[in-house]
């Protein structure tokens, strides 16, 4: 019989093979990295401007509000749109660095409307951030709005209702809000919220520890 | 495969028989987290539907092409970022929603409906197969958040889509729309839907 | 002294008040699947604490030096290929979701090789659970509520360092680890008990979680109290102001 002869081994080299194994099998993935790359970076062009817009405005559209009351600010015309100036109040407080957001508003003729002024604080569950509103001269509270809260649905939740930040239009800087449980008698006194007083107390106290510091910036 | 089963047959599995939350237990980070109220449990449905309708097609698409050892890989990356497409997405035209949700809707990601899906039907069959099976599952996933959030929002708040339903001297169950009320909703809820599932299986053997 | 404060408070608030499970509800998938003997639920804890840890540390520095808007790397490369004010702009954050979950699943990975490689010891106690923690939201959220208090802050002087992104990686493991073992260990009591069957399993868990997650509500309230009472009164200091106009744009009212 015939010897079978032995068959001859695949020409290639062992170098080859491992790139061979490795590159071609990542090749399906670094065609769809940079396939999906592509089309996340394209969205982020045609959609960051529109997220950044929705952020800066959730706080400018509050802001006619915030100075001349809610009604009033629905009755502006186009021509009579408020110009508002964001601006950044660095305070140095028991040595530490702390920033205010506050808005400038003035009318189109360039008399001065208000001050609108976003504070942080701690409430009962979490961090409680508001945005006030100020008179020119800075002695009476003009608005108030709750942007971000996170208290106990159904009691300290009731902080964003707009009958309970009513109370807060009119009252005098002067002298620091209170919160009371009685019923709020003197012109400084709040109403605290049935069963939430620890969250009245909060936004007091953000309301006040605010209008502390930025008295003497914003005055000069 | 004379076995595999039909688009149809995808579909109506997905709805009840093979429901992701009370039959496969998966998705369950969702279902507690933005079941209280309906808007918010509606939204999440969508985004998971996009985002597994799409997972579901590209994988389909390049079945013949997945290495087994990267295939995991693969799914990972066509999920995160269909993920980060719908995010964006809800970020510019739903604000207020977004930022309810916060951070429920990157975790789909790591919801383990899709990743499954993609594993079990996306990467075997072929696209209208796998479209079925998404829209299925979709379905389903809606079902039982709504079902959850119904529950939750009109125990807890007296309304349903922020609408007042039940008349003002409810006292409001507040403990449903907190979390401890999350996993009661569920734990009850499951409880009947098995006690269902076995009476029918009673029903039928008799 | 400040700084420990906002640390303890970062820990106490991950751990007890705003607890992984209980709360944020991430992390459910091993807590209904892994509680049913107290050795298996911790060994999957501290496991879920480990990754958690290492995610953490990967995340905070691949966000801070790469993704978020101005980061250093990126301001770098981009310096080779674009203007330097264009390049200063430069904002990866849409690709932090593709880069965590890729962190993630490679740091799962190496920790797997290497347990099993030099600790074959532990490895037999919770080696086998790393690979569940790939999909484990706990992970990804702890990056994500990272991401947003690094890039996600309007004010640079309030992101998050190392120090306490970790403090909530750490803790909001330990506080997975508690719910878990707490978990387990009245698992292992209802065993014995005489469940209605439709509840068994699933369901019936879910239903101890809910009692669970009411009783943790208890520790609401106790962050800010520690912050009142560890923090100093604030004497009347001398204050130094400036203002700064940023943003000379002024925009109108709608």
């Amino acid at each position: 019989m015939k010897p079978i002869e032995p068959m001859e081994p695949m020409k290639s080299s062992t170098l080859e093979r491992i790139r061979n194994n490795y590159v071609v099998q990542a090749w399906l993935v670094l065609i769809l990295a940079i396939c999906f790359g592509g089309s996340l970076a394209g969205m982020q062009l045609a959609l960051g401007p529109l997220i950044e817009a929705n952020k800066i405005n959730e706080t400018l559209k509050k802001v006619p509000e915030m100075v001349l009351g809610a009604k009033k600010a629905e009755k502006l015309t186009k021509d009579q749109q408020l110009i508002i100036e964001p601006q950044t109040v660095e305070i140095e407080k028991n040595n530490r660095k702390v920033f205010y957001s506050v808005f400038k508003a003035k009318h189109p003729n360039g008399d001065p409307a208000g001050w609108v002024a976003k504070a942080v604080g701690q409430g009962y569950a979490d961090k409680i951030e508001i945005l006030f509103g100020m008179d020119n001269k800075l002695k009476k509270i003009t608005g108030l709005f709750v942007l971000d809260q996170k208290e106990t649905p159904g009691l300290g939740n009731k902080i964003m209702e707009e009958g309970w930040r009513q109370q807060f239009v009119k009252k005098k800087t002067a002298t620091p809000l209170k919160v009371t449980k009685e019923g709020a008698k003197a012109a400084h006194e709040i109403d605290s919220i049935t069963g939430a007083t620890i969250s009245s107390r909060a936004v007091c106290s953000i309301i006040n520890t605010t209008i502390k510091d930025l008295r003497a910036p914003l005055s000069k | 495969m004379a076995d595999a089963p039909t688009p149809y047959e995808r579909f109506i599995q997905g709805i009840l028989p093979e429901n992701p939350v009370y039959r496969q237990l998966l998705g369950l980070c969702p279902t507690l987290a933005v079941t209280n109220g309906l808007n918010a449990a509606m939204t999440m449905a969508g985004a998971t539907a996009f985002v597994l309708f799409c997972a579901n097609i590209i994988t389909s698409l390049i079945r013949d092409l997945l290495k087994p050892h990267l295939r995991i890989v693969i799914f990972t990356l066509t999920i995160a970022t269909f993920v980060t497409i719908a995010d964006r997405f809800l970020a510019a035209y739903m604000y207020q929603m977004s930022k309810t949700l916060g951070p429920y809707i990157p975790l789909i990601i790591v919801n383990c409906l899709i990743i499954c899906r993609c594993e079990v039907c996306a990467s075997k069959q072929s696209v209208v197969h796998a479209g079925m099976d998404a829209i299925g599952q979709s379905i389903g996933f809606a079902l039982a958040l709504a079902s959850i959030a119904a529950v939750r929002e009109i125990l807890g708040t007296g309304m349903l889509f922020g609408m007042r339903v039940l008349p003002e001297i409810w006292p409001d169950w507040v403990v449903m729309v907190l979390p401890p009320g999350a996993f009661l909703t569920l734990g009850l809820l499951l409880g009947a839907v098995n006690w269902y599932g076995c009476k029918n299986k009673n029903n039928n053997e008799l | 002294m400040s700084y420990i404060v906002d640390i303890l408070l970062i820990a106490v608030g991950a751990a007890l008040i705003n607890n992984f499970v209980l709360y944020y509800f991430v992390g459910i998938c091993p807590f209904i699947g892994v509680s049913r003997k107290v050795d298996m639920a911790f060994g999957m804890g501290c496991a879920v604490t480990f990754v958690i840890s290492i995610a953490a540390f990967l995340s905070w520095t691949i966000t801070t030096y790469i993704l978020k808007p101005g980061a250093p790397l990126s301001k770098w490369m981009a310096g080779f290929f674009v203007s330097p004010e264009m390049a200063a702009n430069i904002d990866l954050t849409i690709l932090c979701y593709i880069v965590y979950i890729f962190a993630i699943s490679s740091s799962v990975q190496f920790v797997e090789m290497y347990v099993r490689k030099f600790f074959p010891a532990l490895y037999k106690s919770f080696g086998v659970f790393l690979p569940l923690i790939t999909t484990n939201c706990a992970i990804l959220f702890a990056c994500l509520t990272i991401m947003s208090n690094v890039a996600g802050v309007d004010n640079p002087a309030d992101a998050w360092d190392l120090g306490r992104s970790l403090t909530l990686a750490v803790f909001g493991g330990i506080g997975f680890t508690i719910a878990i073992v707490i978990m387990a260990g009245i698992r292992e009591e209802l065993d014995l008990c005489d469940i209605p069957k439709p509840l068994e399993g699933a369901a019936i868990t879910f239903v101890v979680a809910g009692i669970l997650a009411l009783a943790f509500m208890g520790f609401t309230g106790v962050d800010s109290g520690l912050k009142k009472a560890l923090t100093p009164e604030p004497q009347e200091t001398v204050q130094v102001q400036m203002i700064q106009t940023s943003q000379t744009l002024t925009c109108s009212g709608l």
